[in-house]
Formats: C-alpha cells, structure tokens, sequence
C-alpha cells in the first residue's frame, strides 16, 4: 500500500527515457571535472604569484594535503556538488506533477502520502550514482588527473558511495519539503540560484580550510558538503594507507551526514503526510 | 434499494467563515448514475473531494460503501475510483504505463491487471493507442483514459467530476456513450458532476441540484422538469390591448407580461392547451406576431432554484481550466 515501488519506477522511467537527460548527464560530469579541475587550480593560481628565486611548491604541496595534484584533491569535492545540484532539481518533479496532474491521482489512491515524496528522494539517488561512476571513470582517463597514490580498496568504495548517497538524500529532503506546498516553478529556481553557490563555495569541496578567509573556513566546517568532500578525499588520497584516526575523522563525518539524512527524511515524510496537496 | 453512500450534515468551512458546504444529507442507491448540478463554486466540488477523502470535512460524517470518510478513509479510497477534473495521467509514460502504475496503487496483482486492463482499452476502444506514449493523444483520447484509469481498481463507486469539460460537442456524445457502457457492464455506481445540463440529462438517474453548498432539490430529470409545473406558451401581438385580452386565457396556470406586446402563458401541457389557446386566439380575433412553445429543460429548473444561469464562470477556476483546454485542444 505504500506506493513508493511504482512511483519510484516513474521517475526512473521519464529520466532514462529522455535522451536529453541521458546524454547531458553522460558528458556533464567531463565538464565538471576538467572545468573545475582546472578554473580553481590553486596550483596554477600561486605560480602566477611566484616571484624570482621563491618557490611555493612546499606550501602548495601542503595546501594539497599530499595529494599529487588538484584533480586527485577535488574529486571529493566534485561529487559532492554532482550530488548537491542534482538533489535540489528533486523538489522542481513535486511542482510539475503538481501543475501537470498527476498528483491529483496520487492523492485520490491508496497510497500513503510521504511515498510520493519520497520517491523524488530516492530516485534523484539513483539517478546520481551512475553520474558519480563516469565522472570518477572521467577523472581517471583526463591528462594530469586523478592518481591513487596509496591505493584503493573496497572500503574508500563505500565510503564514497555512502557520502554521495547521504548528500543525494539530504539536499533533495530539504527541496522536497520546500516544494510540498509551492505551486510556482520559479520560486524553487530562485531558491535553488540562491543557495548553490554559497552551499559550494562556504564548503572545503574545492579549497583547503588554510586557504579560506577565517570567518569563511568558520562557517565551512559546519556545511555537510564539507563533511562529504572531506570524507571522500581523505580516502582518495590516503587509500590503503588511511590511519585509524583519519578513519575514526572519516567516522565523525558521515555520522554527521547519516544523522542529517535521517532526519530530514523522517521529517519530509512527516510534512508529506500533513501538508500535501493539489 | 441499497445506499452506497449517505452523508449526514456534512460541512466544509474554508478559513473559518467561507461554508463552502454546508449541513449536506445525501443518499445515493446503489447502481444508480447520481448527478451533482451547481454553478460553480457551489460546493459540488468540495462535496466530490471530501466522499473521495481528499479532503476532510469541518463536521458531520458520510459513509461511502459502508465506510466512514474520516475514520476509514484508507478502505474508502480502496473501494471508489476517481476520474478529476483535471488530467492525470503522466504525459511521459504511455497509457498501459499509466493505468499499470495505478493498478501497483491499489495492490492489484500484475496478471489480474493485466487482463483488467486490457477490458477496459477495449470497452473506450482504445487497444491501439495505449501503447503510445500519452503525450500524442488527442483530447478525446485523454478522457477516455481517464475514465479507465478511475475503474482499475474495480470501485463500487466511480466519481466523475466534469468528465467532459473542454471536449468538442461530437467527443461528448462519445464520451457519454462510453459511461452508459460502463455503468451497465460494471454494475458500478456513477457520481457525476457537471456544467452541462444536458450532461446530466443524459446520464444522470437522479439529479441534485446544489447552491450555496445546500441542496436545492433532488428527483430524476422527469420529476424536476415536472416540478416547474407546465410547459410555456409565448404568444406576441400587434398590440398591447390584444395581449391584454389573452391574460384571460381560462385554462392557463398562470399568465405573466413577457416583453411589450407579449405575454407568458403556463400550461399544464402544451400538448394538450395548444389548441385552447388557438381558439381562444381565434375566437377574440386578436392578430398575433409570433407563437412559440416551451417544454421545461434542466436549463429552466437550474434557473428556478438557483435564481442563475449555469454558464456564467467564476474565474476561480480559469487557471485550471486554462490548463485543461490547451492540453485537450492538442
């Protein structure tokens, strides 16, 4: 009686069914990680300050966090944001089934009204998964891309998946529940316009907490696209050799991310059941 | 007679203060087509969505196929189809897709629905085209599969609300048709709302006409066209005088000025009092213009007890509407 099994299915039916959908996601996550890869190389952005006699490639190094370059560093960050913006367009599908129809029909069936919010949850998951597969496979085959250095066993795996699972379930929890009562489209794009920015960039997905103004590497360590960013660089970078208190860090973080998740979930449902409507 | 559905003084109230309807007591028998007739903003609406649980009701109570729209809303909504007034069906998937999602809300096992469906495609004739995606239907098309998609679960009871709003005069005949089929071959009792009384004339066994969220009245079509007691009888004259002199008229019911020069007769039956006020015409030597007959239509009914024409709009509803057309006109 829930409905949340075929609802689900609909989604995923209208995603892969659009070739416009399939290909741009195939290709977005190329532009990603060569566009982001190389716009906030911070690598490059010191050697223009590199004065005669001087070198910052120690500090450089630093900042890096050992890792061998800025795409090895940020492909944590990348998927982090792959997650993030595709989870807020899960709330826009509530809108248009809303103006569209469908929603009357979800509302006079025996279904149970959190599903159909739910559904948007989980299918922008699944929808995101696929996208964080090509764009690691994407980073891996670029020039000057990501390098295991240390390694990778099916545990970085997890926690990659996990982090990028748990960020897909709270920024598209947080849109839902903004979306349950809208009926216009362009607020939840204003919304949407404004808020991913500073989400990205209040965040260590793309710069190193020592390179942050105070206030704003302040703030950062309380965003979860921290949280996911951090957890998923340490592994790509340390793989096998990731120390028991990197772990337990690693711990720390997605706790912080499950917790989040959990909760939001539980309280979208909550809103679903209450506030739903045509 | 079984009542599949009884309300008891059921009340919606909007923001407090707007009784959108108010102390309803409806009985609707079991196999029967039961149209709700008002204008809009009446409250038919609020009524459809409170016995389909959609929304709920500010006080008293209605059972649908013995279940209590509040307490049991879950059983009712697993025994009642509902086609809306707007279109629902996911433009994205095709109408197979469609009416199988929906069979998966009702827990309907795969083969039962797959045999179920194919029935219905083929009871609105639409075998072909529910493998295409919905998106390329035409209007007509839509509705029909709306209708099905109201009946996958096999309800007791259908609502339709406006099931042919925005629809070209031939597609409505159509769709008419195919409800009549669908009421004889599923045995399932229909409610239907509707702007066009000659909609509910069609179909309906017995109508309600509501206003103000009350009830006006309630009878089959034949009963509340009786009601207005008598069919009228228009005669013009040259002048004033002669049309004075027909206010006479021994057995008219009653006899009131309509326009100059012309008067309004009553008669019980026009059938019957046509030559009477023939003779009387002839036996005065009054010159007469014009003579025209009326049998009452719901039109005139609708008129007597809401003291308004059915067709004027509210543009509460314009948006939606809006919406409807431009997708039905594809």
């Amino acid at each position: 009686m829930s409905g949340l099994g075929p609802l689900t299915m609909r989604e995923l039916k209208k995603w892969y069914r659009n070739p416009v959908f399939l290909i741009t996601g195939l290709i977005q996550p190329f532009f990603w990680i060569a566009l982001f890869g190389s716009a906030f190389d911070f690598t490059k952005l010191f050697g223009a300050f590199t004065l005669p006699g001087v070198s910052v490639t120690s500090e450089v190094k630093v900042a890096l966090d050992g890792a061998p370059n800025y795409i090895t560093y940020i492909v944590g960050g990348v998927l982090t944001i792959t997650g993030l913006f595709t989870a807020m367009f899960a709330g826009t599908n509530i809108i248009f089934d809303r103006r569209l129809g469908p929603m009357g029909r979800f509302l006079s069936s025996p279904i149970r009204r959190s599903s159909i919010v739910l559904s948007k949850i989980l299918s922008a998951t699944f929808r995101i998964l696929p996208q964080a597969l090509i764009l690691v496979v994407a980073a891996l085959v670029i020039p000057n891309g990501l390098v295991f250095q240390n390694g990778f066993n099916v545990f970085d795996g997890l926690v990659i998946v996990a982090a990028v699972i748990l960020i897909s379930f709270i920024f598209s929890s947080i849109f839902s529940v903004i979306a349950i009562r809208m009926t216009n489209m362009n607020s939840i794009f204003g919304i949407v316009n404004l808020v991913n920015l500073p989400l990205m960039f209040v965040s260590y997905a793309m710069f190193a907490p020592g390179m942050m103004a105070t206030w704003l590497s302040n703030l950062a360590q309380y965003n979860p696209v921290s949280w996911s960013a951090e957890a998923m660089r340490t592994v790509i970078i340390y793989g096998n050799s990731t120390t028991l208190s990197q772990w337990s860090q690693i711990g720390w973080w997605l706790g912080g991310l499950a917790i989040l998740a959990a909760a939001l979930i539980l309280f979208t449902a909550y809103m679903a059941e209450k506030e739903i409507r045509d | 007679m079984t009542e599949i559905i009884k309300t008891e003084n059921l009340t919606k109230i909007y923001h407090g203060h707007v009784k959108a309807v108010e102390n309803l007591n409806i009985d609707i028998n079991e196999g029967e087509i039961y149209g709700l007739l008002g204008p809009n903003g009446a409250g038919k609406t609020t009524t459809i969505n409170m016995l389909t649980t959609r929304i709920a009701p500010t006080s008293g109570t209605a059972l649908v196929a013995g279940f209590d729209i509040v307490r049991d809303s879950l059983d009712v909504r697993k025994s009642i189809g509902v086609v809306p007034q707007d279109l629902t069906a996911d433009e994205d998937l095709t109408g197979v897709e469609n009416l199988k999602m929906v069979a998966q809300f009702y827990d309907v096992p795969k083969l039962v629905a797959e045999e179920r469906i194919e029935r219905l495609l083929k009871l609105v004739d639409m075998e072909e085209p529910a493998y295409r995606l919905v998106r390329g239907y035409s209007g007509g098309m839509r509705k029909r599969l709306e209708l099905i998609v109201g009946l996958v679960n096999e309800p007791k009871i259908l609502f339709l609300d406006e099931p042919t709003l925005g629809l070209d005069v031939q597609t409505r005949t159509q769709m008419w048709n195919y409800v009549r089929e669908i009421q004889k071959k599923l045995d399932v009792t229909i409610i239907l709302t509707s702007h066009y009384l000659e909609e509910i004339d069609a179909l309906a066994d017995r109508v309600s006409i509501i206003d103000h969220g009350q009830i006006m009245i309630t009878g089959t079509p034949q009963e509340l066209k009786a009601s207005l007691k008598g069919d009228v009888v228009t005669v013009t004259f040259k002048t004033q005088e002669d049309a004075n002199t027909m206010k006479s008229l021994p057995s008219a019911v009653e006899v009131t000025d309509s326009g100059p020069n012309s008067v309004r007769i009553k008669v019980e039956n026009a059938d019957s009092s046509l030559p009477d006020v023939i003779n009387y015409i002839s036996s005065k030597r009054l010159s007469t213009i014009r003579l025209t007959v009326q049998k009452p239509s719901l039109d005139e009914v609708f008129l007597e007890y809401t003291g308004r024409d059915i067709r004027a709009e509210d543009p509460g509803d314009a948006r939606k509407a809006m919406i409807n057309m431009r997708r039905l006109r594809k």
